[in-house]
């Protein structure tokens, strides 16, 4: 098992190298730059200050060559200045990401707790009324807009006191409890559509795995219909959600932007979105980096944990 | 004798009770804005969003008051002996933020460093003419232009010539970060992207000022956001400019708008270069096409004012654009005109437009619409910002919809848009007999003799119709109702917070 993780460890690397190319290369195809957009329609250069704002913004070289210098800085841990705001770019993500994790974890959970109970239920089939209404919500879930949904939710919510964030964000290490009430609502946004998500996989799951052989016979040792659920059912029909929610954490860590945006959030989907709207280069790819290496990171560890939970899978 | 004055007492008191005027000091406001600062160096910033915080920090020579008139600000006086000099009085007593008196060097300082291309200043080209900074006493600094500039005390007034301090820019390297100026506030607290705490400068030159203690700005992207803000009471105010939005605000009982029209312009402009565009007859068919009215009802809720190549809030140099030529709906004369150019089926183009609230998509479509009845085919061609300002910069459109930033002074306003050597004239236009009138019109200073000639130019830009000049959109701010003393200003300013009281 050792042997398997350091492996998947150093494969990071390549997968880092080829991000680090593409982001390079792709976001510089796009027509603007960061001059362009800091100089706008409004302002005028003459011919020296523009050859000294080209030599500020980094584009008086070629883009091979401004790659290589890049890289060479990243491998010494210097990730560069942002071109908007010539502050240090690694530290502004990095105060960033607490909130970004908060928010992907928080989501999650309600997600969990309001696919997988749901998601039983339904797979009971014991009132075909309860199925019926749990499938209707699921489809709400799934189709409802999370733009729409985020902006109802602070329409409707505003006026009560805390639970909508208004560009008065407290961190968790401030006070957490205001913290929690405060990243609520925007969890539970993400959390319907994704809760509709695991919803149906668990029903899916569970009807599949009551087909399964091994039911059949603890049904003919005489278990009841409870215990054959909990005790042999359930524990191998969640287990591939595992694998979903793990997917969807490392999509969220840096996808959510729109809650970010309606909610008024300091978060690094933000952070990002701002990044390509400026074409702010070394913000972008800093970004682009961690939120990579956070991505495969995070599948690791959901195949770890999978290895632990289920004794018939190993590594070599 | 005794008796009238005790009524004349009693009435006193009882007009005195009655005044709800009365001023509160202390207390804080927050200010809710959608966009975020980058850099608060007041020499070298771009973005509206950041002069907005600098109206608080930092101050001119002069400025605009709420009538749009030039005013002194840190220049108490000023004399003009020629059109090539200008000698100002410096205010005394003036304290930077860290505690040194601003003096005449501070000036020469500053303007030096705004027209040093290492700079990257956007305000040298409105002072570029500047020849000479002399330094006459510790209050007093006389100016020299190489050639006449009407407009310099306009640009004198932009906040990217506010005043700072050497030391400290000599200490930081800039001033993005580190706010050291005269202004009524100073910075305590940036978290970006959440919140910027200013507090009371004790020493601010204006004695009295201001009454708040302190002013927070939070950045909510979300026009809707903003709304809810205003509606719970977490914001004491908010610049909004969605128009859905504000028609809500509009709704709301406890909200007080306040609206004025700006200085900003949005204009439907052609590269002249093009075909067809570089027939001046196409050009004025669209024009006889276009109907401000319907523009400003369907695009921004009837919360604008139809005008023409000034500024129509600048009432002092702008004529009423129904008078002005081909600016009228006439649908009959633009398809003759059409026929004569030798476009009797019309004929398709690209409208380039962006979904940003300067990009005027909802403008665009509008257009489109009118352009049809003469038989055009306008398309849209819809852009994300980065790539229309590179589109802009290119000159690689055919019709842009574009929102631009306007000025008090028509010099500063149409030299660089109309003029064949202007920075902005993204049109190519180049007109000679335009190039003279605008080249005169700020080469002389008294308003009654540049008067006649931005009458003049205003017809003739409106006949040659290179841009076609719309409407100036409305500034909005919302308030709570007891917020109190506020004054718009036609830029977008917020220096009024300075004599602005809270009375809860």
């Amino acid at each position: 098992m050792g042997k398997y993780i350091l492996k998947r460890l150093l494969s990071i690397i390549p997968v880092l190298f080829g991000v680090s190319i593409l982001v390079f290369f792709l976001v510089r195809l796009i027509p603007g730059s960061a001059l362009e957009l800091f100089l706008g329609t409004q302002v005028e250069a003459t011919p020296e200050q523009m050859e000294e704002l080209r030599r500020i913004f980094g584009e008086d070289k070629p883009i091979p060559i401004l790659y290589l210098e890049w890289l060479s800085r990243i491998l010494r841990g210097d990730f560069g200045y942002s071109l908007r705001t010539s502050r240090p770019v690694l530290p502004d993500i990095l105060s960033r990401l607490p909130l970004s994790l908060e928010l992907t974890i928080f989501s999650l959970f309600l997600s969990v707790i309001i696919g997988i109970p749901l998601g039983i239920l339904s797979s009971l089939k014991q009132n075909p009324i309860i199925d019926i209404l749990i499938r209707i919500i699921g489809l709400l879930g799934l189709s409802l807009p999370q733009f729409w949904l985020a902006t109802l939710f602070v329409i409707l919510f505003s006026s009560l006191e805390g639970l909508i964030p208004m560009g008065n964000f407290i961190s968790f290490s401030k006070n957490p409890l205001l913290n929690i009430k405060m990243l609520f609502l925007p969890s539970l946004a993400i959390g319907l559509g994704l809760g509709a998500v695991v919803m149906r996989f668990t029903r899916n799951n569970i009807l599949e795995v009551l087909q399964m052989d091994y039911i059949k016979t603890a049904k003919a040792k005489g278990l009841s219909q409870k215990a054959v659920l909990f005790k042999h059912a359930l524990r191998n029909a969640l287990l591939p959600i595992i694998t979903i929610l793990g997917f969807n954490a490392g999509y969220l860590l840096g996808g959510a932007i729109v809650i970010e945006e309606v909610f008024a959030l300091p978060g690094m989907g933000r952070l990002a979105l701002y990044a390509i709207f400026q074409r702010d280069y070394p913000l972008l790819q800093g970004i682009v980096l961690i939120i990579s290496f956070l991505f495969v990171l995070i599948n690791l560890l959901t195949d770890i944990l999978y290895a632990f939970i289920d004794p018939r899978i190993r590594y070599e | 004798m005794r008796k009238s004055f005790v009524i004349f007492l009693l009435i006193i008191l009882i007009v005195l009770s009655f005044s709800s005027g009365q001023i509160k000091r202390g207390g804080t406001l927050t200010i809710g804005v959608d966009q975020e600062v980058v850099g608060l160096d007041p020499n070298i910033v771009t973005a509206f969003s950041s002069f907005r915080r600098i109206d608080l920090l930092y101050n001119k020579l002069v400025k605009y008051d709420d009538r749009l008139n030039i005013v002194p600000d840190l220049a108490v006086s000023w004399e003009i002996p020629d059109n090539l000099t200008y000698v100002f009085h410096l205010r005394k007593g003036v304290k930077f933020h860290n505690g040194r008196e601003l003096t005449a060097e501070d000036v020469k300082y500053t303007l030096e460093r705004i027209l040093d291309p290492k700079t990257g200043s956007p305000g040298r080209s409105y002072i570029e003419p500047i020849s000479s900074i002399e330094v006459l006493d510790k209050y007093t600094v006389k100016i020299k232009l190489s050639t006449p500039l009407a407009s310099i005390l306009s640009g004198l007034a932009s906040n990217n010539c506010a005043i700072v301090p050497k030391e400290e820019v000599e200490k930081y390297g800039n001033l993005q970060r580190n706010v050291v100026g005269t202004g009524p506030f100073k910075l305590a607290e940036w978290v970006p992207d959440n919140y910027m705490r200013l507090v009371r400068n004790p020493d601010y030159f204006e004695k009295g000022l201001p009454y708040l203690d302190e002013i927070i700005f939070r950045v909510i992207p979300e026009q809707t956001s903003l709304l809810a803000g205003l509606k719970a009471g977490a914001l004491d105010m908010a610049t909004i400019n969605d128009g859905s939005v504000i028609l809500q605000a509009k709704k709301d009982p406890n909200l007080v708008i306040m609206q004025k029209p700006g200085i900003n312009v949005r204009t439907f402009g052609f590269n002249t270069t093009r075909k067809p565009f570089n027939d001046i007859k196409v050009r004025q068919a669209i024009a006889l096409a276009i109907d401000r009215e319907e523009i400003v009802a369907t695009a921004e809720f009837g919360m604008a004012m139809p005008s023409g190549p000034i500024p129509a809030s600048v009432k002092k140099w702008a004529k009423n654009v129904k008078l002005l030529p081909f600016s009228r709906p006439n649908i009959k004369k633009a398809k003759e005109l059409l026929t004569q150019a030798g476009y009797p089926d019309g004929f398709s183009f690209k409208i380039v437009c962006s979904p940003t609230y300067e990009g005027g998509i909802a403008v665009a479509q509008v257009i489109q619409n009118q352009l049809k009845k003469i038989g055009l085919k306008p398309e849209l061609e819809v852009l994300e910002w980065g790539i229309y300002i590179d589109r802009w910069k290119k000159r690689d459109f055919d019709s842009m919809v574009e929102l631009r930033g306007g000025d008090p002074d028509p010099d500063r306003f149409l030299y660089r848009i109309l003029h064949s050597k202007g920075a902005v004239n993204n049109f190519l236009f180049k007109d000679e007999e335009v190039d003279k009138l605008l080249e005169e019109g700020r080469r002389l200073t008294k308003y009654e003799e540049r008067k006649p000639i931005y009458d003049k130019l205003q017809v003739l830009i409106s006949e040659k119709a290179p841009v076609i000049f719309l409407y100036v959109p409305y500034e909005t701010q919302i308030l709570k109702p007891y917020v109190k003393g506020f004054k718009q200003v036609g830029n977008g300013a917020l220096y009024y917070l300075t004599s602005t009281w809270i009375e809860k």
